[in-house]
């Protein structure tokens, strides 16, 4: 049951790394690939597909209990991109990694905000819940196919690690940890790596492919 | 288990039949506000949320070029005959099934559920090519869900999910 490959993208929607461990799926263009990323890349702005899989997420009228509910939901919105204490991050985010100027960072702000307080509305005029309110509302988690599986695992500064495997591997989330691991002892921890650019790091390459591989 | 919606996609990229259902239904739903595609919001859950947030039509859109981009990357990566199957976030989980005609059958479930292709592969096949295909009255195009509509197709559909599925 192998490891196909792992995608790595940063939280501008970049490819920083791209790795095949194990033949098996189809080889793409370097251009797919950035298509590829860019599906994935959770920017309320860019209307990406992870973010529409968050956006078509099913409200369920509350009517059994109005109050214990809206707590929940309120408490949860924190965690996703969409609130108005990570909008501001996001902008400046936005305005250092691609340089885009200041009008279009503040235009994404107040709309990421408006949308951040009709959410908030919505969840405090307790009208409708998430189907699942103690969990924050995420975008695409795993995709199955006939011949793979994509996990996608966001982490708490937003870089996706995409992890396409065989469909009937099991313990998606321990590799998955501990490929985190991995690049975080060896490419967040190498002083000569710059943030947010192309992973070149050899002993990640060296302890990637000896982990991944071996589990073919 | 709890279905949230159901829709068909034809091979125009156009809705041709939506439904939501409530994870109770005995709360507001009533027999007589039954939706059908023309009449795409009768119950209660929409008329309740809808002020702050999009129609089901925004969201059939959504959902159909949702699935058609996911199903075009899969192609590229699993081959030609590779096949979308399910997608799950932390909320809920989308299963998908294309027939070789290219309608599209999409259903919405809660992330405990199981693999639904085969529910889907018998909506369209004991449902869907019975009360629609062969209804001699149904045309060969569904243009705003005419012929889809119809109250046999409708009935054996909310039989199957709240029965058979629940």
């Amino acid at each position: 049951m192998p490891v196909y490959s792992l995608i790595i993208i940063n939280k501008a929607g970049g490819l920083i790394y791209q790795r095949e461990f194990q033949p098996g799926l189809r080889k793409l263009s370097t251009n797919d690939y950035l298509v590829l990323a860019g599906t994935f890349h959770g920017c309320l702005r860019k209307r990406s597909v992870h973010a529409i899989t968050r956006s078509i997420t099913p409200k369920i009228p509350n009517l059994a209990f109005p109050n214990s509910a809206a707590a929940p939901t309120t408490s949860t919105t924190p965690a996703t991109p969409s609130t108005p204490q990570t909008a501001a991050t996001a902008a400046a985010a936005a305005t250092s990694n691609t340089s885009t100027p200041a009008p279009t960072a503040t235009a994404t702000a107040t709309a990421t905000s408006n949308l951040a307080s009709s959410r908030l509305e919505s969840a405090s005029s307790s009208t409708s819940t998430y189907p699942n309110p103690s969990a924050p509302i995420t975008g695409l988690e795993t995709l199955e196919t006939e011949k793979f599986r994509l996990t996608c695992f966001q982490t708490l500064t937003g870089t996706k690690f995409l992890l396409f495997t065989d469909p009937a591997m099991a313990d998606i989330e321990g590799i998955m940890k501990t490929v985190y691991e991995l690049y975080a002892d060896y490419v967040m921890k190498n002083p000569f790596y710059q943030i947010e650019m192309p992973v070149r790091c050899e002993g990640f390459e060296r302890h990637l492919g000896g982990y991944l591989r071996g589990r073919a | 288990m709890t279905v949230y919606s159901f829709y068909i996609f034809d091979r125009h990229a156009e809705c041709i039949y939506k439904r939501r259902w409530l994870p109770r239904p005995a709360s507001i739903t009533g027999k007589s506000s039954r939706p059908t595609s023309d009449t795409p919001i009768a119950n209660g859950l929409t008329s309740i949320s809808s002020p702050s947030t999009r129609s089901t039509d925004d969201d059939a859109k959504l959902i159909f070029g949702t699935v058609f981009s996911l199903r075009n990357m899969v192609r590229k990566l699993g081959g030609e005959d590779d096949n979308f199957i399910t997608y799950r976030t932390s909320q809920y989980k989308l299963h998908y099934y294309e027939t070789p005609t290219n309608i599209k059958f999409v259903m919405l479930t809660d992330t405990k559920s199981p693999n639904m292709r085969v529910a889907l592969q018998q909506i369209y096949i004991n449902l869907y090519v019975e009360y629609v295909v062969k209804n001699p009255l149904s045309p060969v195009e569904h243009p705003g869900g005419v012929g889809v509509n119809n109250e046999l197709f409708e009935q054996s559909l909310e039989q199957f999910v709240t029965k058979v599925l629940a």
